[in-house]
């Protein structure tokens, strides 16, 4: 009883840390859930451009603004040209385009007037030139055949109403579980990181020299002793993943997690969070001072995240990365969690990988006992 | 005196491992996990040919202008796709298993394209698929033109179909491409840089406090040695700030000569940078100290905080500088890790240095600002009591 008022006594002393990491985790988790990319409906992605049209919007002019507003997102208040430069330099802008003055004249007299293009170095610039080179290229196409202006404005328009079928094969609309699958992913590092601190500090202040020599002589047994550490370390770890759970309800939404797809994450970051508390009892065995728990904390927490995927999606790390990053737990639970979220239906060969993930970190979280016990021996002798 | 005073502020300051860990090797350890996390993220964001089927049937054999549109597609260095042909199952099994980002097969002379997922590769998929189709409609659409212009007169069909098919594979809009291929994720590097000097400003505070007698013990008892306080403080703090620009300008070396990434040209205005940005957090640690009669460790998180939100709004976790430059316009303006950040990035971005210049001023600034009060403040201090 005195011992487990003890530990939580300096748990809630430490309560600001908890508040810090989960304000991390609600901040940087939400940034993270940006919208996705699968739908059971195709719909065409409109880059971001800036047009600066000095032509009247006549003819093929007026034509390529319609055309483009239909096709882009055309952003406005972009006259000072540092202002846009940065939006390029940031991808906010894809494509910036200058149409000259007379444009709609020189393309029906069959000349090759110069548009000048600035773009981004991101994916949508690219999309965003081939739907601007499309209707100059048509346009082009006509304007060699001497057609007059209005008869080429409507030729273009006429080839432009050409579309392909479009069909969409997937049957399941997966992404709705791109914002658990982020959370959870990113969860990775506030897990660790609230677990290893307060675990780390509670234990530290029970190793303490002359902490531990005043129980060493109490009527409270070694043994039971640490039994009821390890056993409040759990309810503590538990409730920091209740907690994540909760708020994983209130900002995803409950009729995502509230399905078998959110069981599946909630049993995955269960398991990662018993992971993350033999990890810390394992590195309360290694750190005594209070000042180096903090920076042994960040290097594992934010390095396994930043490896295995946890603030960067593994689709973007590099192979070698990766590689390195499977011999860490964080690398199976973030993969269970992408996993997941591919799942279109539930079957053995779906849920096999999952099941053979969560796996692999509870054999993690063995061989972290293990080793804590390991140590603990290995102390006791020396002692 | 200075000197020798100097000399064991110096000592004590690199015998702290807490403080050297913070500052000297934790922006380390991140710089490494930046370069091995966003290494692949610029040229992620390059656009590269991709895999598509295409249903390789009858139909598909008999469209010869649309087979030859993708067959120029998947050749040269300019290819958009990388070609699969296949049958209609096996493409339907190669988009189940994601080897393929959609398939193309034609039916009753129309293009059909097939995809799993709505994104941008399918997007591009869409888009140039519709662009061939247009094409074929456009060689029609001239030839129908030029039979109408004949007026009645004899006309060869196949001269004039290849007349309107040379004209449309001609057509080459007049379009001057201006862009500046640059990389994104150097931003979360120069906020790093900016996030080490900031951290400057918790070794300037912990100097300080050594040299006030209402925050420290060791204040006290130099506050009665025979020396003048800005002796002891000038040498404390040059101990901090020498500390700090030596770490800060390893990490820029580091990171421009190890990890590669660009800072533009001119290293001397570089280190520039560093210099400044060292001088304005050492000055805010002393004002904090100063002003704020609270333990090292309240400072320490009020630093952090500073920092941390600072390399938010700078572009550090995702690179959003920009939206919150567009929603709050005069924080990273007012914010040292805003204005290092900005320096940095305008030394690598824009031509003239003008904006750099601003930045620097900026900070020389607000370190003036942080000096003159934390100086009027120290001024003839008396206390009653401590």
């Amino acid at each position: 009883m005195i011992v487990s008022k003890a530990f939580w006594k300096i748990a809630i002393k430490n309560i600001g840390t908890i508040i810090l990491y989960t304000i991390i985790l609600l901040l940087f988790g939400s940034i993270n859930m940006n919208t996705s990319t699968t739908t059971t409906q195709y719909e065409a992605k409109k880059p971001s451009i800036v047009v600066f049209n000095h032509d009247e919007r006549k003819g093929v002019t007026d034509g390529f603004m319609t055309y483009l507003e239909k096709n882009t997102d055309i952003k406005t208040d972009y006259a000072d040209d540092d202002r846009l430069k940065d939006a390029l330099f940031y991808e906010d802008v894809a494509l910036a385009l200058d149409i000259p003055e007379n444009y709609h004249q020189d393309i029906a007299l069959g000349r090759n007037p110069e548009i000048r293009m600035r773009a981004s170095a991101g994916y949508s610039a690219e999309l965003a030139k081939v739907v601007v080179k499309r209707y100059l290229t048509i346009a082009q196409a006509y304007a060699a055949t001497n057609l007059s202006e209005a008869d080429l404005a409507a030729m273009i328009d006429k080839t432009l109403e050409k579309n392909v079928t479009i069909d969409i094969k997937s049957s399941v609309d997966t992404s709705k579980y791109s914002k658990p699958t982020r959370y959870f992913s990113f969860a990775n590092y506030s897990i660790l990181a609230c677990v290893i601190t307060i675990i780390c500090l509670i234990m530290s202040a029970f190793n303490r020299v002359e902490i531990r020599k005043r129980n060493l002589i109490s009527r409270t047994e070694l043994k039971q002793m640490d039994r009821v550490l390890l056993k409040n370390c759990c309810i503590y770890a538990f409730g920091v993943w209740l907690l994540y759970i909760i708020l994983g309800f209130v900002t995803i939404g409950s009729d995502v997690l509230w399905s078998a797809y959110g069981l599946l994450y909630t049993i995955n970051s269960l398991v990662f969070t018993i992971c993350a508390t033999t990890i810390a009892y394992v590195l309360s065995k290694l750190v005594h001072s209070q000042s180096a728990i903090s920076g042994v904390m960040n290097v594992v927490a934010l390095g396994s995240s930043f490896l295995c995927g946890g603030f960067v999606p593994a689709e973007y790390l590099p192979d070698s990365v990766l590689a390195f990053a499977h011999i860490l737990p964080s690398y199976y639970y973030i993969d269970a969690n992408n996993k997941i979220m591919a799942i279109e239906s539930f079957d053995w060969n779906t849920l096999w990988p999952i099941i053979l993930n969560i796996a692999i970190v509870i054999c993690f979280s063995f061989a972290f006992v293990a080793l804590a016990a390991y140590i603990s021996r290995k102390k006791q002798k020396i002692a | 005196m200075f000197w020798h005073n100097f000399k064991f502020a110096f000592k004590t300051l690199i015998k702290n491992r807490e403080l050297i860990f913070w500052t000297l090797a934790f922006p380390f350890i991140l710089a490494l996990l930046f370069n091995l996390a966003f290494a692949r993220l610029h040229d992620y964001d390059v656009f590269e040919a991709f895999d598509i089927a295409i249903v390789n049937d009858e139909s598909y054999q008999n469209a010869i202008g649309i087979k030859s549109a993708y067959s120029a597609l998947s050749e040269g260095d300019e290819k958009i796709f990388n070609i699969k042909y296949a049958s209609r199952e096996d493409a339907d099994k190669m988009l189940e298993n994601e080897e393929i980002e959609g398939y193309v097969y034609i039916a009753d002379g129309q293009i059909h394209v097939a995809v799993k997922t709505n994104g941008t590769n399918q997007t591009v998929l869409a888009t140039v698929s519709e662009q061939i189709s247009q094409s074929v409609v456009m060689v029609e659409d001239i030839v129908a033109t030029d039979i109408q212009r004949s007026g009645g007169q004899e006309i060869n069909i196949p001269e004039i179909a290849a007349k309107a098919m040379k004209i449309v594979s001609e057509a080459e809009p007049n379009v001057k491409d201006e862009s500046r291929v640059m990389n994104i994720v150097s931003i979360e590097f120069f906020t790093l840089v900016a996030m080490a000097c900031m951290q400057g400003a918790m070794i300037s505070s912990e100097m300080m406090d050594r040299s006030l007698p209402n925050i420290t013990n060791r204040g006290k008892r130099v506050s009665i040695a025979p020396t003048r306080k800005s002796v002891i403080v000038g040498s404390n703090l040059l101990a901090g700030y020498l500390l700090l620009f030596v770490s800060v300008t390893l990490l820029i070396l580091f990171t421009r000569f190890v990890l590669g990434i660009e800072y533009g040209s001119n290293i001397a205005l570089m280190l520039l940078v560093a210099v400044v940005g060292s001088l304005t957090s050492t000055m805010m640690g002393m004002f904090l100290s100063v002003f704020l009669k609270a333990k090292s460790g309240a400072k320490q998180v009020i630093v952090l905080v500073v920092t941390m939100v600072g390399c938010l709004f700078a572009g550090m976790f995702g690179g959003m500088k920009n939206y919150f430059d567009e929603a709050l316009p005069f924080v990273n303006k007012i914010s040292p890790v805003g204005l290092i950040t900005d320096g940095f990035y305008s030394l690598y971005y824009y031509d003239d240095i003008s904006r750099y210049v601003v930045n620097i001023v900026s900070l020389l600034v607000i370190a003036a600002i942080f000096f003159a009060l934390s100086v009027r403040s120290l001024r003839r201090n008396r206390y009653d009591s401590v």
